[in-house]
Formats: C-alpha cells, sequence, structure tokens
C-alpha cells in the first residue's frame, strides 16, 4: 500500500465513523449556524455606533468563519487523539505501516472536508440572513485555500493538545481555552482599533489574525492577501510537524 | 539459585548460543533458524515499580508461546516492549530489529485492551485495517476464520463483547502475519468462541506463523502453546512446555471425595490409616479434609479401586469420586504464590512453590 492509500484507507475509516455519529455532524454544523443567527440577524452590527460590532456587517465574515476553522478542528482533532489513545488504538497502529504523520494527515483532510463544507453554509447563511455582500471577484478562489490551510494548521495544534492532555475532559478545556481568546483577539470580532496599542504584538502574534486579515482582503476589502497566505502556510507546515510528532506512538 | 534466577539464568544461556550476529547498525543478522523473538534483561518501571525487572525471553520460529502471570505481573508490558509501543531497557530483537524497525507487515497485533473506530462494521474494521497494509488478506475468509461471517455488517458497538473481541482478533490477522501478538485475545468470549479461536491459532500455527500468547486461561494455554513462560512480579519464574511445568511443578494427581457435608480430622485420619495399611499400597498418602469431603493426593489411576476400598474400611460414606491430574493452572497457582487451599475453599498468599511466606 502507498503512502497515498495508507492516508486514504484512514481518512475514509475516520470520515465515516464521522459521519454515522448523528449529534456530533449535527452540532458540527449547527454551531456556525445558530452563531450567524445570533451575531448576524439578532444582535446586527450598528455601522454608525461605537463598542462591538461598529463595523458592516461583511467586517465579521472572517470572523464567522474563523468559528469553524478554529474551534472545530481543535476540539476534533484532540478528541480523537484521547478517543485513540483511551482505546489502544495508537498501540495497534504502531505496528501498521501508517505514520504518526500520515494518521495526522488523513484526519485532516477529514476536517478540511467537514469545515469546508460548513464554511459554505456559513457564507449563504451570511447573504441570507445579515447585508453583507461579499466581494466577487477571481481572489475569491483562495478562500478555500485559506480554509484548507488554517484547517490544517489548527489541527496540528489540536494534535499537540491531544497529546498534552490527559483525558477528552482536558481536550476540551484545553481548546476552548486556547480558541476563545485567539478567536476574538485575532481582528475577527474585534477591530484593532478597539484594543490598546500594546496589545497588537499578540495580535499579530495570533495565526488566526493571518486567516482574518486574508479572508477579508478577499470578500470585504479588496487588498493584497498573499502575504497572510504565506504566513498562515509556514504556520500550518510547523504546526503540522509539530502535532505529527506528537501524536502518541508509545504509552 | 533460586527459581526465577534459574530461569532467567538458563533462558539467558540459550539465548547466548543461537543469538544472531550484529551488524555496524545494530541490527541482528536473522536466519531461518534464528528465535523470531529475543528478549535479555528486559526492564521497565512506571515510577518506582517495576513492571518488568530482569526478563529473558526468547521465542523460536513457527513457535506458540504461552506467557502467563496474575495481573499486573508484567506481562502486556512485555507485549509492548517487544512490539515497540513502550520503550524498555535491555536487549529486545524481533525478526533480528529492534521492535521499532521490524517490517510491520510481518508483525500482528491484539492489544489486550482495545477498542477500534466507533460507528464502522465488523467487516469495514477489517477492510480498514487491511487497508494500511502492502499486502491483506481478504476480509471475508478473515472473518470466517473468527467466526464472524454471520455479523460482518453489523456495527462493532451492536456486538456482544465476545464478536468484538473476535473482530479484534480478525484485525489482527488481516495482514498475515508471521508473528502474532494475541493479548488476551479470548477474554468475554464464550466457549464456542473460544474454540473457533483455538483452532484459528492452531492453524496458524500449523502455516508457521508465530504465536506470543498472554491469557489467564491455562487451559486455553495448556493447549495451545509450545512452550510457557510464568511472570510473577516483572521476572520469568519458570519456562518449559507445558507438561514439562506441570510435570515438575503441578504436584501429584489426585482423587476428590465428595461427602454428605464437610469432613473432619477424624474421617481423613481413618482414610490415611486404611491407605497406610497397604490396602490402597500407597507408601505416605496425603489425605486433607475440604469443605467439599476429602482430598486424596498422589492417587494413579489404576489406585482408584484401592483408594475406594480404604473409604470403605475406613466407615466413610461417598457421593461422589473425581479424579484429576494436576494441570497448568496447579503450576501457575504453585509458582505464583496462589495456591488454592483445600481445606477453607479460598485462595491463600504464599511463598512460591507451595512454601509459606
Amino acid at each position: 500500500m502507498t503512502r497515498v492509500g495508507r492516508i486514504a484507507t484512514e481518512a475514509s475509516a475516520a470520515s465515516r465513523s464521522f459521519l454515522r455519529r448523528r449529534t456530533a455532524v449535527f452540532f458540527t454544523f449547527f454551531f456556525p449556524v445558530i452563531l450567524v443567527l445570533i451575531f448576524g440577524a439578532l444582535v446586527q452590527t450598528q455601522p454608525t455606533g461605537g463598542g462591538l460590532f461598529a463595523e458592516p456587517a461583511g467586517y465579521y465574515v472572517p470572523g464567522y468563519l474563523a468559528v469553524v476553522v478554529l474551534f472545530t478542528p481543535l476540539s476534533r482533532v484532540g478528541s480523537e487523539i484521547a478517543r485513540h489513545r483511551d482505546g489502544g488504538r495508537f498501540e495497534k497502529l504502531a505496528t501498521t505501516p501508517l505514520s504518526r504523520a500520515e494518521w495526522l494527515l488523513a484526519h485532516t483532510l477529514v476536517n478540511v472536508a467537514i469545515i469546508g463544507a460548513a464554511s459554505l453554509l456559513i457564507l449563504a447563511l451570511v447573504v441570507v440572513v445579515t447585508d453583507a455582500k461579499p466581494v466577487v471577484s477571481p481572489a475569491l478562489a483562495a478562500l478555500p485555500v485559506f480554509v484548507a490551510v488554517a484547517v490544517a494548521l489548527f489541527c496540528g495544534l489540536g494534535a499537540l493538545l491531544g497529546a498534552l492532555a490527559d483525558s477528552q475532559d482536558g481536550v476540551i478545556a484545553a481548546s476552548n481555552t486556547v480558541a476563545l481568546p485567539l478567536l476574538f483577539l485575532s481582528e475577527t470580532f474585534v477591530s484593532p482599533g478597539l484594543l490598546p496599542e500594546w496589545f497588537l504584538p499578540a495580535v499579530a502574534a495570533s495565526p488566526l489574525t493571518y486567516f482574518a486579515r486574508g479572508t477579508r482582503a478577499i470578500v470585504y476589502e479588496p487588498g493584497p492577501w498573499v502575504g497572510d497566505l504565506a504566513v498562515l502556510s509556514v504556520l500550518a507546515a510547523v504546526f503540522l510537524a509539530l502535532g505529527a510528532y506528537a501524536v502518541p506512538r508509545t504509552d | 539459585m533460586n527459581e526465577t534466577a534459574a530461569a532467567s539464568a538458563s533462558a539467558a544461556e540459550d539465548g547466548e548460543t543461537d543469538r544472531g550476529t550484529t551488524d555496524a547498525a545494530g541490527v541482528d543478522a536473522a536466519t531461518d533458524s534464528s528465535p523470531v523473538v529475543v528478549g535479555e534483561g528486559v526492564r521497565k518501571s512506571y515510577g518506582e515499580v517495576a513492571a518488568l525487572d530482569g526478563v529473558d525471553v526468547r521465542v523460536e520460529p513457527g513457535e506458540v508461546f504461552g506467557l502467563i502471570g496474575p495481573n499486573g505481573a508484567g506481562k502486556t508490558t512485555l507485549v509492548r516492549a517487544l512490539t515497540g509501543t513502550t520503550e524498555a531497557e535491555g536487549k529486545l530483537r524481533v525478526f533480528g530489529a529492534s521492535p521499532r524497525e521490524v517490517d510491520p507487515q510481518r508483525i500482528g497485533l491484539l492489544p489486550q485492551s482495545f477498542d477500534p473506530p466507533e460507528r464502522l462494521t465488523a467487516s469495514e474494521l477489517v477492510d480498514y485495517y487491511g487497508g494500511l497494509y502492502d499486502a491483506a488478506r481478504d476480509t471475508e475468509p478473515v472473518l470466517r476464520d473468527v467466526g464472524m461471517a454471520d455479523d460482518a455488517d453489523a456495527w462493532y458497538e451492536t456486538l456482544s463483547g465476545g464478536q468484538q473481541r473476535r473482530t479484534c482478533v480478525a484485525t489482527a490477522i488481516v495482514n498475515d502475519p508471521d508473528l502474532l501478538f494475541l493479548d488476551e485475545p479470548t477474554t468475554g468470549i464464550d466457549p464456542a468462541g473460544r474454540r473457533s479461536i483455538h483452532r484459528l491459532i492452531e492453524r496458524l500455527a500449523g502455516d508457521g506463523t508465530t504465536v506470543f500468547l498472554t491469557s489467564h486461561a491455562m487451559d486455553e494455554v495448556e493447549r495451545l502453546a509450545d512452550r510457557v513462560a510464568l511472570l510473577r512480579d516483572g521476572a520469568v519464574v519458570a519456562v518449559g512446555a507445558p507438561d514439562e511445568l506441570i510435570a515438575e511443578h503441578g504436584g501429584e494427581p489426585s482423587l476428590e471425595v465428595a461427602l454428605d457435608g464437610p469432613a473432619d480430622e477424624a474421617d481423613a485420619e481413618s482414610v490415611r490409616d486404611a491407605l497406610s495399611d497397604g490396602a490402597a499400597g500407597a507408601s505416605s498418602p496425603a489425605v486433607e479434609s475440604t469443605r467439599e469431603g476429602l482430598r486424596i493426593g498422589g492417587v494413579r489411576p489404576e489406585e482408584i479401586g484401592d483408594a475406594v476400598d480404604a473409604l470403605e474400611a475406613a466407615g466413610v460414606a461417598f457421593e461422589s469420586l473425581a479424579w484429576s491430574e494436576p494441570s497448568l493452572e496447579d503450576v501457575y497457582l504453585r509458582l505464583t504464590g496462589e495456591e488454592y487451599s483445600p481445606r477453607s475453599g479460598e485462595f491463600g498468599e504464599t511463598a512460591p512453590d507451595g512454601g509459606d511466606r
């Protein structure tokens, strides 16, 4: 079996296992839906006022996408590692030709597919329930690339959390602790103007910031995005490598 | 020299004589006659607890090697060390290479605690694990081998515990391994299912597969294993063919005499006297009272009639007789210090080989 074949086998089993868990599928897609409905339709933006949600609706599209791009891979990969470890699956896989990097790559592909579908749903909902009008341009073709690369990055981070936490509960707590600050302090829902200047280096250090900037330059304020994609890609490669190394092999 | 040291030394000596040469990369040049598995001075600790304390083990090609011992003796840790899924000190060689350098195509593993991915059918699970190898057997015959052909399309979660375990065994043999590690393969499986697994192991061994089997079912190990090692507190207490171990450590055949109620010491004394009088020809008959009646030790099959005569001569009326040979279970109980006490009907901790601690 080739490397591609092994990855395809693992990805196929992982996707079937996920798609047959109805509650997991439902809440994976319901989570972003309810978020868009609450913030996009119920709270709505106040472009003429101050404070939070003071930007036009289109400004927050990257934020809605970031919710699934960030939370879903962190919790899914982290939990999957905890489940694998508890069930002795890594012990079994360690005696097969499947490497840890291949395992993580396969689960990353599954997450890319799931989150890609959820992102499409979010974009459609944003258009329907808010007055946001995504810019349609050739650059829009780069949006799936941004989503895929960011998902890969957070799958790597999820693998690290899964390897470090000693239980599924620990993974969930750790991923929430990491994801919540990242979500709100990465130029997603809170614009840099609302943050103190001394905090801006922390914003620049967040990987999610480059996702938000890049996708915003594609769907809201046309501008350069290649640099953001490059940074995101390098970080994704680093986190995937670290994550693959962290995937357990021994007890 | 105590028994542990003797067993370890003996195994180590054997390992020295048959060991392959080692190349510059530290990989032994294994030959067809080289041991498939070699462990020398294997040590592993979890904190201050020594799970393996200098274990020596060697498994020959095509051999079914049984590993027995109490819970916590280190059996699973040794399997993990030999499959490269835990770090351990000492020399470990599988097919002449370190466990992590072995071609995974040649290894099959059923972990003791194993819960495969959810929401997949038995057939899909075997397909999945088979799909990870360069070459794998067809799923259908593999499931047939473990008696799961009729339930191939049922989700793993909906299967009974025994069916789940059989499915897990299927995932361990799907790559047609040369060396199969089975860590308690029949746990939770009903008698019919166990027999099908036993037949499978016998067939695999007959075809040349080396099997490393751990189990708490002594009858299973006695039936299947060519050689057995007994672990206690992380050390090999004894190693050898089941028959050899039984002959050396199992004690004598015995006759269980069921009475209406517990026998008193006077009954035992009467029977002992009757036997000593020469009716049964036994020189020093070991007669003990048990909760069910009496236990007469050292009775060979041809002496059963004499024993009955002695019971009648002693005026002891009995309901039934049961003659039994020593088994691997007796060896286990003796060497682990958990020998059964016929008087109380309970297991008591004694020093290994029957002595009091």
